[in-house]
């Protein structure tokens, strides 16, 4: 088969592919910012327990490879309570794949946060609480935004390290694009030992994180109107 | 009566008595003005005032109307803190302007808010921030300000940051403005103009409380000086029982050093 002829055939298995990819870059966001931010507010709350589980439950995250925690939460339910959580095929392995990332992540966020809302000096509290308003106004109309402007640097390096860590879902044979690329290696539809379409797949990774930088960029511009 | 009375207030954190004991009333339209070297408490008595710190012990009453008495143990509400909070206004020494918005939003914020606790705001919404915005404007122009009232905090001079929350915290209409140490992060060549509003303001009879260290302006713009020492109120009387005819020692003692 000839060049032209596996291009198409390979392209075709590597968007399926990304979009497996960026599926999971998008569910992982859409769960571990609000879970990051609850367990931000959990980690700064007065009471002395929840914050010691928070804590414990960020250095276990944080401390161990992801590689693991993948292979840990899809394969224990059912090897060791003999009742599979995870369906069987691609959507059960999605499903886990998702719940070990938007935990991993959730735990780097919520440092992220936590560091973002208490570098807002406390006299933003104290100018709004003596301006009568309520403790929910003053996070939301007056620190939030900081809070953003702040962090917006740290997000941006764990969000672009994201879309490449979602290779890591290939353990459990989630089929990502690296799965996808790494197929034509072994054999797949015709075509077998071929390196390019892995070094292809690396111009997907490039294409995402530079509209990532992009987003990021214009995003710090859009706050730089304050200080 | 009295607009303003305080009575035995007392606070500690930890082991240190910041306040032993603080006891004195206003008038309306008084000016108050609170000195004393710096840890005599000057401070905490006005974020005491303020609630954002809670008396050990002590009464505030605010036009006869008790809202604060430590010893009852009754735990209030944090709605009814809240409300309570607006008899005062508080001027801090760090301006504590919001950075992302205008000194105009600034200054519309609070009130904004809080009309839309009230039940008619869906109603006349539109009518209701024109009013307000009419009102943050006629502030911002009265400090001096009105060619700066879309300029964010970062692009304001120190004085004129400390102008906008002056209007900040009139826009509230407090009964009793709080200044703590209103111009010394400023430069001395800034201090002048926020120190010409204040006094401003004090022509026109608002009551304050002025913690400050600029004694000249202290002497100068109050009605009554207290002057504390150790968390107790070590003497006090009209600036010219004060400055001029001290009693105590350790009052002439602090005077000598601005002497000069």
């Amino acid at each position: 088969m000839s060049f032209a002829d596996q291009l198409p055939i390979v392209l075709s298995s590597l968007n399926t592919g990304f979009l497996q990819t960026f599926r999971l870059f998008v569910i992982t966001l859409a769960g571990a910012l609000p879970l990051g931010l609850l367990l931000a507010m959990a980690e700064m709350s007065h009471l002395r327990g929840l914050r010691a589980i928070i804590k414990t439950l960020v250095w276990i995250v944080r401390g161990s490879p992801l590689m693991i925690q993948l292979l840990i939460i899809f394969y224990f339910p059912g090897l060791v309570f003999k009742t599979p959580l995870w369906s069987s095929g691609e959507s059960g392995r999605f499903a886990a794949a998702s719940v070990a990332f938007i935990i991993n992540y959730a735990c780097y966020f919520c440092e992220i946060f936590r560091g973002g809302i208490q570098g807002i000096p406390v006299g933003q509290d104290e100018a709004g609480l003596v301006l009568g308003m309520k403790p929910l106004q003053i996070f939301f109309r007056v620190k939030l935004l900081q809070v953003v402007k702040a962090i917006l640097p740290p997000m941006s390096n764990e969000i672009i390290t994201l879309i490449k860590d979602t290779s890591l879902a290939r353990i459990i044979a989630l089929q990502e694009i690296i799965w996808a690329g790494q197929s034509f290696l072994k054999g797949s539809q015709g075509i077998s030992g071929a390196i390019w379409p892995l070094f292809f797949t690396g111009i997907y990774y490039l294409a995402a994180t530079g509209i990532l930088t992009l987003l990021f960029s214009r995003a710090e511009k859009k706050l730089s109107y304050f200080r | 009566m009295a607009i303003l009375e305080v009575q035995n207030i007392r606070k500690s954190f930890g082991s240190t008595q910041v306040l032993d004991g603080i006891s004195f009333s206003m008038e309306k339209g008084d000016v108050l003005s609170v000195i004393g070297s710096s840890g005599s408490g000057k401070t905490t008595l006005l974020r005491c005032l303020n609630f954002l710190e809670k008396p050990d012990s002590g009464i505030i009453r605010v036009n006869g109307e008790t809202l604060l008495d430590a010893s009852s143990g009754a735990s209030e509400s944090s709605r009814s803190i809240r409300l309570k909070r607006l008899h005062f206004g508080l001027v801090f020494q760090s301006f504590n302007l919001f950075p992302q918005y205008t000194a105009l939003q600034n200054v519309m914020l609070a009130e904004k808010l809080l009309a839309g606790e009230q039940p008619d705001w869906k109603k006349r919404k539109a009518e209701r921030i024109r009013e307000i915005e009419e009102h943050a404007r006629n502030l911002l122009a009265d400090m001096g300000l009105q060619d700066r009232m879309n300029n964010y905090p970062h692009q304001l001079s120190g004085g004129q940051c400390q102008r906008v929350a002056i209007a900040r915290a009139l826009a509230l209409n407090p009964d009793i403005l709080c200044f703590d140490e209103p111009t010394s992060a400023l430069d001395p060549e800034l201090t002048g103009e926020v120190l010409r509003v204040i006094r401003g303001l004090a022509d026109r009879s608002t009551t304050m409380i002025i913690v400050t260290h600029e004694m000249a302006f202290a002497r100068d713009v109050a009605s009554h000086v207290l002057f504390m020492d150790n968390g107790v109120i070590c003497e006090e009387g009209t600036p010219e029982e004060v400055f001029n005819h001290p009693k105590q020692e350790r009052t002439r003692q602090f005077l000598s050093h601005y002497s000069d």
